[in-house]
């Protein structure tokens, strides 16, 4: 069974006509999300996340590689009849009302919407006392929120949010994630794109981040954080060659760390970058077995903010083993 | 088809929520009651004996004829003449308002519609750009059929409350003033769809009705001009549109005068085509 969303090798480099200087904004992207996960796309303002969601949209044409939704190419309107969006930075036509703007931008996507069907979806966001207001007069938050139901307009298979709580408050925020779980447990599959991580580490069953339009790392979250745990251990000094040696069990598994060390300590600093408890304990004996004494181990509470930094900050390399 | 029609409505609703649209409603009411309240004319055995503006004696219009014999003599017009000589000027005049406030009122629309933030949300949907397009154009030209039928239309059916005398093909009228304003607007689609930027549109477009006004003139002029500007100003008023000549078209249909030429006509439909062709592919191609 193919994924739901397929992307193969996408690229997109920006041409500005007048002025000469090309944005790379996506370059070579492989990703795939099956049906019924949440998928969250991270990276840092500017990294291509936007211009990804736009290819896939058939917004924006890529300059190379290719995309699918359900077997159906990108580039065919029809690939997005099951498909529901939130743009960022969104406008209405002001001059309708929310109910309006869902009956005409329903009917675009999904032929009729009933009134009792509008009724539920602004309920469901909790917009159904606005009904009647003129966007207009709407807040950031309340657009955001409005913006949500028309996403949902045509009961779409595939929802793409794209920065979907920009501008709300923290109890909106916490609402938009029920929904979103809410909307997981019906069988929807949703793609978030996201700069702030804590948004999508609430949520997400798998992330990808990526940045200056690569793909830098790609998993289950738990995997992700696992691979990224990190000891900081304070010891006697290591031998060289204990070091070597133990960078043919793992790529450098432990690392002199950064920390400035005053040059009458006899301790010195290091990072043990494992993928387990038990590895860990597997290099403790063999720094025993050398008389290396152990004078404090500490395990890094590694976060999904940390693995984001690091990534961004290595500029696409492998992070793992990356010591700091 | 139905995203098509849900498009067109979604035109129809924003151009009448600005206000260039509705006063543009509002000053054709005010042309035909004041037409129907200040005009009076006397009519005796179904000839007009005279004219009263606001209730002053405009005396009966005249116009110089020759006789059989080559003298030049006075003659009261018929009242069919003056009946369409009213309807004609009205054409002409609303033919120029459309043309400016008609335009000034749906420049603004398609920038908006392939603005950051609109763009987006229409063309995600399920549905062939062109279709979004059509449907936007297609809404557009519904506002001003509607605003073209209402004043000549009132106008018309003054003129025949007061005279019983129904003059000229007011439907023709409608007809070419719809059909002008639909090759105006294809300079503005192309160039919003290329630039986005509803001024600019504007501006080449109100540049191009000028340029069609020196060809009302093409006959001095061109001999005017030296030999080989004289063939780009000949290709010129081939290539671009006739939309100053066009209006005699309108305001014969409007009067009883047989029309001239259709040439105007033809070839600014030919050129709004190309323009037309241009910006549905250029939509078609491009990155939102
Ligand atoms: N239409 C465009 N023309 C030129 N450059 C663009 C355009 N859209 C985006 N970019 C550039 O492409 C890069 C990626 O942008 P974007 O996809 O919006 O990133 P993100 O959504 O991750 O913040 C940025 O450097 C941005 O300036
Ligand atoms: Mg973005």
């Amino acid at each position: 069974m193919s994924a739901l969303l397929e992307a193969d090798a996408l690229s997109k480099t920006y041409r500005t006509a007048f002025r000469r200087r090309d944005v790379k904004a996506l370059d070579s992207f492989s990703l795939s999300v099956d049906t019924g996960e949440i998928f969250g796309l991270l990276g840092p303002n500017g990294a291509g996340k936007t211009t990804f969601v736009k290819i896939v949209l058939g917004l924006v044409k890529p300059t190379s590689g290719s995309a699918s939704i359900d077997g159906t190419t990108v580039s065919d309107w029809r690939s997005r009849r099951q498909v529901g969006y939130l743009p960022e930075n969104h406008r209405f036509p002001d001059y309708l009302t929310a109910r309006q703007m869902l009956r005409h931008y329903g009917r675009l996507s999904a032929g009729q919407s009933s009134n009792r069907d509008i009724d539920r979806l602004l309920d469901r966001v909790g917009m159904l006392r606005w009904a009647d207001t003129p966007i207009r007069k709407f807040s950031k938050g309340m657009m955001q929120r409005t913006g949500i139901a028309h996403a949902l307009a045509n009961n779409p298979k595939l929802i793409f949010l794209d920065e979907p709580t920009d501008g709300v408050d923290p109890v909106g925020r916490r609402e938009i994630r029920e929904l979103l779980t809410s909307l997981r447990h019906e069988g929807k599959t949703i793609f978030l794109n996201s700069h702030i991580l804590s948004e999508l580490e609430l949520v997400c069953s798998r992330i990808a981040i990526l940045n200056r339009g690569k793909l830098v790392t790609e998993g289950r979250l738990d995997e992700l954080l696992q691979k990224q745990t990190v000891y900081a251990v304070t010891s006697t000094r290591i031998p060289e060659q204990l070091l070597d040696r133990l960078s043919d069990v793992q790529p450098a598994p432990v690392r002199a760390s950064g920390r400035g060390e005053r040059p009458d300590s006899e301790l010195s600093h290091y990072e043990i970058h494992v993928s387990s408890r038990a590895h860990l304990n597997v290099v403790l004996d063999q720094l025993r077995r050398e008389h290396v004494e152990i004078e404090s181990i500490i395990r890094n509470t590694d976060s999904l903010e940390e693995l984001f930094v690091r990534a961004v900050d290595s500029d696409g390399s492998s992070q793992e083993g990356i010591a700091r | 088809m139905s995203a098509a029609f849900e498009m067109m409505k979604l035109t129809f609703l924003e151009l009448w929520s600005r206000w260039v649209t509705v006063g543009l409603f509002v000053a054709s009411s005010l042309v035909w009651i004041l037409l129907s309240f200040t005009l009076n004319l006397d009519i005796v055995e179904g000839s007009l004996t005279g004219v009263r503006i606001l209730g002053q004696d405009a005396g009966v219009p005249r116009e110089r004829v020759e006789t059989a014999s080559g003298e030049a003599v006075q003659q009261f017009v018929t009242l069919n003449m003056f009946v369409s000589q009213i309807q004609s000027f009205v054409a002409g005049v609303a033919y120029w308002a459309a043309a400016f406030l008609g335009l000034f009122a749906a420049a603004p629309l398609l920038p908006g519609m392939l603005s950051r933030g609109q763009s987006d949300l229409l063309f995600s949907k399920p549905v062939p750009r062109l279709a979004l397009l059509g449907g936007h154009l297609l809404g557009v030209f519904l506002v001003v059929l509607t605003l073209a039928t209402y004043l000549y239309g009132m106008i018309w059916l003054v003129m025949i409350l007061k005279t019983d005398l129904v003059a000229g093909r007011m439907y023709g009228s409608i007809l070419v003033v719809v059909v002008m304003f639909m090759a105006m607007y294809s300079v503005v689609a192309l160039l919003s769809v290329t630039t986005e930027s509803s001024a600019l549109s504007l501006i080449v477009t109100y540049g191009l009705i000028i340029a069609s006004v020196s060809f009302l003139f093409r006959d001095t002029l061109e001999l005017q001009i030296n030999r080989p500007w004289r063939g780009v100003y000949v290709g010129l008023y081939h290539v671009l549109p006739n939309f100053a000549e066009t209006t005699k078209i309108a305001a014969g249909f409007a009067g009883e005068d047989p029309i001239g030429s259709w040439y105007p006509l033809i070839s600014t439909c030919l050129f709004a085509l190309v323009m037309y062709v241009a910006a549905a592919w250029r939509l078609s191609v491009r990155d939102l």
